[in-house]
């Protein structure tokens, strides 16, 4: 665009054509009062806040929907301007309630400042205010809609960035009102964000009702934990405890939005079940103990049945940060044992991310088609599919490969209903279309197989595209050719000359690899060390009912007599209690320093926002005594940065790409994946009160088709595995897709 | 020498006794301006800030809607509110305390206060019996603006047409 010049207040400024003179003055540092407009969002321009004299024009000029124009001249604070803005002031404050005391929003609130600076102290009007009664909207926000000034920054928000129209405004004139069409309250899964983008009272968090005047709290920069994006934030926290969680502005990671996940599970820190003093189980009795004897205990317990180092196993979660990771394979090999692993949800370990992310975050907004195989982004991973949808509202085109056809927020061209079973042929299928498309020579593995229609489509949308990508998800982790799979995406991807975007592991994975926190040489794997004859083990932060892909497995492994269990745990849930022997309370998500490592390989720090509560420390300092301790040599560490400078000089893990054997699967055996809902993915979500309570939180069904049930004789009132079930068209046959917030049974 | 004779006759004839004794004398007949406290008060401005209350409004409800003005205004730090929703939806203190040994009687709270809930009333004469009475809580500040409350009226009405 062409470059052109303008004055603003007496200040010439070069800017593009086409520029609403709104973003050249906050681009200028200039002042100009607004309600309605927001930078992420379309321009509406209905609060009229923001009028400007704009030279030659007989009247004030919105400045937010005004573009500029060579010569123009803006004058933002002369007597006209000043006229305008002071008269919508006083327009706005006719309906607005005086209630600051009681408002949530008092301290933070657009609507004060601005009147605090162009408000009148007296007002004209004297005759009743406008009262408007308030729709429920779901767990996550408190409505008062009384305090309303109708900017529809919440409904653009629904409609343009969560793309699911759930507010909107109705009515006219006086009588408009905004409000949700539905009344089972707001499904998006980024809906929080409402509370960031209103700029009055309106709409604030539900859970931090009343809990703290803004100007109390102590704000820290922060990285959310609980996906693959590492979305930058503040936790906010008062006497110790953290009352609220908001976006921090980074554009190339979350932008201004983060999802409902980082948002409000802050409540799971103050939850009742917090470990608070360690606990050591004594003749199958829990004691509590101070740190020295409980730390003994687990040294000695590990030592006396780990008779040869390889009998010890250690488990983390894929939420632990990177020092946690770091220290706790160190000591296990210092220890002289290979048995590390984080995969714990995985039932082919050989893979894991093994297939690397060639695209960034920020490349995906500009990518012209996705295929995603075996993921529902939406409720995975929020922050990603928000990138997707908005190249697929760009123009973008998305097929997807899944096994049910997910509610996705935009528009996908194809769906190959698959079930897991069959996604292995089917993606040979697609490989063979594209090379018979493309004239290159079929290998003999794929001579038997013929492409269908839908094949041929996908493969032809994947030999157009310049700049695609393939998203493949979490549901490969439970596909038991999940190694062919991912080698085979591998092909399809080189062969298109496509990008890859691997989300099968969330969290804090990229660190675990970073640091090679994965079995090497004769080392077992999460699954394998269930199995063998283990006698010790240390797990961090695992919840053995939640994590494990085969729970029952798990549990009865750590509970066998001969099994001595070390858990480093921020909770003493009934889980863990049953089946460790010692627990050592460890500080959970934003009370210890830690280093995150996003999806796009970018090294993300935060420091501790509370003190951890009760008697639990930080996770690094826990391993760093057990390892001095056990006569460990190396763990001289002062603080984590000294940890998090060594861990980033560990060479990544390596995996064994081996030619995978495919297993031969029944096809007409029933087949099951268990997901759990976006709510139930770690422990401290799970213990988050208001997350649970909300519409995603509450996900608990088993899809499957009407064929599928008809053939395990299951009816539409009945359980799956004790999860009620949908009998629903859009599911794969002999398939059962369990999304569900109970701990996984199959 | 004049001025001599005259301190001479001055001193003999019990001068100074007799000007000390007319003052008595008249004092005798005066009224009296000695007050005994604490059964007799000397009269004070409505807007004297003495020891602190909480108000109700007549119906029995609570003043205080936890807005923790009192608190950010407060330079001494005395102040200690916490809030909740209450079951009825309103906002609601569950902790409101006042340490007495911080506070320097400003009146800042009074004057924050978008409700009139917390004021200060012309109780000076109190006493503690150990360290811990200094902090007067929720239950105390409301029992005293409940005792008050006609003097904590009187003197807000004596003082509203000056504001």
């Amino acid at each position: 665009m062409s470059e052109i010049e303008i004055e603003i207040d007496g200040n010439l400024v070069k800017a593009s054509q086409g520029d609403s003179i709104i973003s050249i003055a906050d681009r200028e540092g200039i002042d100009v009062p607004r309600f309605c407009y927001h930078k992420k969002l379309s321009v509406a321009a209905n609060c009229r806040m923001c009028l400007v004299d704009v030279e030659g024009i007989p009247k004030a000029q919105p400045a937010c929907s005004t573009p500029a124009a060579n010569g123009m001249k803006i004058n933002t604070k002369n007597d006209k301007a000043k006229f305008a803005q002071k008269a919508v002031m006083e327009f706005l404050l006719i309906n607005h309630p005086l209630d600051c005391p009681i408002c949530d929003q008092g301290g933070e609130c657009e609507l004060q400042d601005v009147a605090m600076e162009y408000g009148s102290d007296v007002s004209k009007f004297n005759l009743g205010k406008r009262i408007v009664p308030d729709k429920g909207i779901g767990a996550l926000i408190q409505t008062d809609m009384t305090r309303c000034i109708h900017c529809t920054r919440c409904v653009r928000f629904g409609a343009e960035v969560a793309g699911i129209v759930e507010m909107g405004g109705t009515g006219r004139g006086e009588d408009v009102k905004i409000e949700p069409f539905l009344t089972e309250g707001i499904q998006s899964e980024l809906s929080g964000n409402m509370i960031d983008v209103c700029p009055v009272g309106a709409l604030t968090s539900k859970p931090f009702r009343y809990e703290a005047r803004t100007w109390q709290m102590n704000a820290v920069q922060s990285v959310a934990r609980h996906d693959l994006v590492g979305s930058n934030i503040f936790t906010q926290s008062y006497r110790g405890k953290v009352k609220r969680v908001v976006a921090r502005d980074n554009d190339s990671i979350n932008e201004t939005w983060i999802s409902d996940r980082d948002r409000f599970s802050y409540e799971g820190l103050n939850h009742e079940s917090r470990a608070l003093k360690p606990k050591v189980k004594i003749d199958g009795q829990w004691q509590e103990t101070d740190w020295q004897e409980a730390l003994q205990f687990a040294v000695d317990g590990i030592k006396n049945n780990a008779k040869n180092p390889d009998q010890l196993g250690v488990l983390a979660s894929k939420h632990s940060s990177l020092e946690e990771f770091y220290l706790m394979q160190k000591l296990a090999r210092k220890f002289g044992t290979e048995n590390i692993d984080f995969r714990l949800d995985q039932s082919q370990l050989s893979i894991g991310s093994s297939l690397e992310s060639s695209i960034t975050l920020k490349e995906i907004e500009s990518i012209d088609h996705a295929l995603i195989i075996g993921s529902y982004t939406r409720l995975e991973q929020p922050m990603i599919n928000h990138r997707i949808r908005k190249a697929a509202l760009d123009g973008a085109s998305v097929n997807s490969i899944n096994s049910k056809n997910f509610d996705f927020n935009f528009k996908t061209k194809c769906d190959a209903l698959t079930s897991p079973q069959k996604l292995f042929s089917t993606l040979q299928s697609i490989l063979k279309a594209i090379l018979l498309k493309t004239k290159k020579d079929i290998p003999n593995d794929l001579s038997k197989v013929s492409p269908s229609e839908i094949h041929n489509a996908i493969a032809d949308d994947l030999i157009t595209s310049k700049n695609g990508v393939i998203v493949f998800g979490e549901h490969l982790n439970s596909n038991p050719n999940s190694l062919a799979i991912t080698n085979l995406i591998a092909k399809i991807a080189l062969t298109t000359n496509l990008k890859i975007a691997n989300l099968t592991l969330s969290g804090n994975s990229h660190s675990a690899e970073k640091v090679n926190f994965i079995p090497s040489g004769k080392g077992m794997n999460a699954m394998s060390m269930l199995n063998d004859n283990s006698k010790a083990f240390i797990l961090m932060d695992v919840d053995c009912e939640f994590d494990f892909i085969n729970s029952k497995l798990a549990s009865d492994c750590f509970n066998r007599e001969d099994v001595f269990v070390v858990a480093l745990s921020s909770y003493d849930g009934n889980a863990s209690q049953s089946n460790a022997d010692v627990i050592l309370p460890m500080a959970s998500f934003y009370e210890s320093s830690g280093t995150h490592i996003n999806f796009d390989g970018l090294v993300q720090s935060y420091r501790a926002s509370v003190k951890s509560p009760g008697d639990s420390k930080p996770a690094w300092k826990i391993i760093k005594v057990m390892a001095d301790l056990l006569d460990l040599e190396g763990f001289d560490y002062v603080d984590s940065s000294q940890v998090k400078d060594e861990a980033l000089q560990s060479s990544k893990a390596q995996y064994s790409l081996n030619e995978a054997n495919i297993q031969s699967v029944d096809d007409s055996q029933v087949t099951t994946h268990w997901q759990y809902a976006p709510y139930a993915t770690d422990n401290v979500t799970r213990r988050a009160k208001a997350l649970q309570e909300s519409n995603i939180g509450m996900i608990d069904r088993a899809y499957l088709s009407k064929m599928t049930a008809q053939k395990i004789g299951l009816s539409d009132d009945d359980l799956y595995l004790g999860v009620p079930i949908s009998i629903e068209e859009s599911v794969a046959e002999d398939y059962v897709f369990v999304h569900t917030n109970q701990a996984r049974k199959a | 020498m004049k001025k001599k004779l005259k301190k001479l006759v001055n001193d003999f004839s019990l001068g100074e006794l007799r000007t000390g004794l007319k003052v008595t004398s008249k004092e005798f007949v005066n009224k009296k301006i000695t007050v005994q406290f604490p059964e007799e008060r000397t009269p004070i401005s409505p807007r004297f800030r003495g020891l602190h209350a909480l108000r109700r409004y007549p119906n029995g409800e609570e003043r205080c809607i936890a807005c923790k003005l009192c608190e950010a205004v407060c330079p001494a730090n005395a102040i200690t509110i916490d809030s909740e929703m209450r079951e009825d939806g309103t906002r609601r203190t569950t902790q409101y305390d006042i340490d007495l040994f911080k506070c320097i009687f400003c009146g800042f709270c009074e004057e924050a206060c978008p409700v009139d809930a917390i004021v200060e009333t012309h109780i000076f004469d109190y006493a503690f019996e150990s360290r811990e009475g200094s902090i007067i809580d929720k239950k105390s500040l409301l029992e005293i603006g409940d005792k008050n409350e006609s003097a904590i009226s009187k003197a807000r009405k004596e003082d509203s047409k000056y504001r």
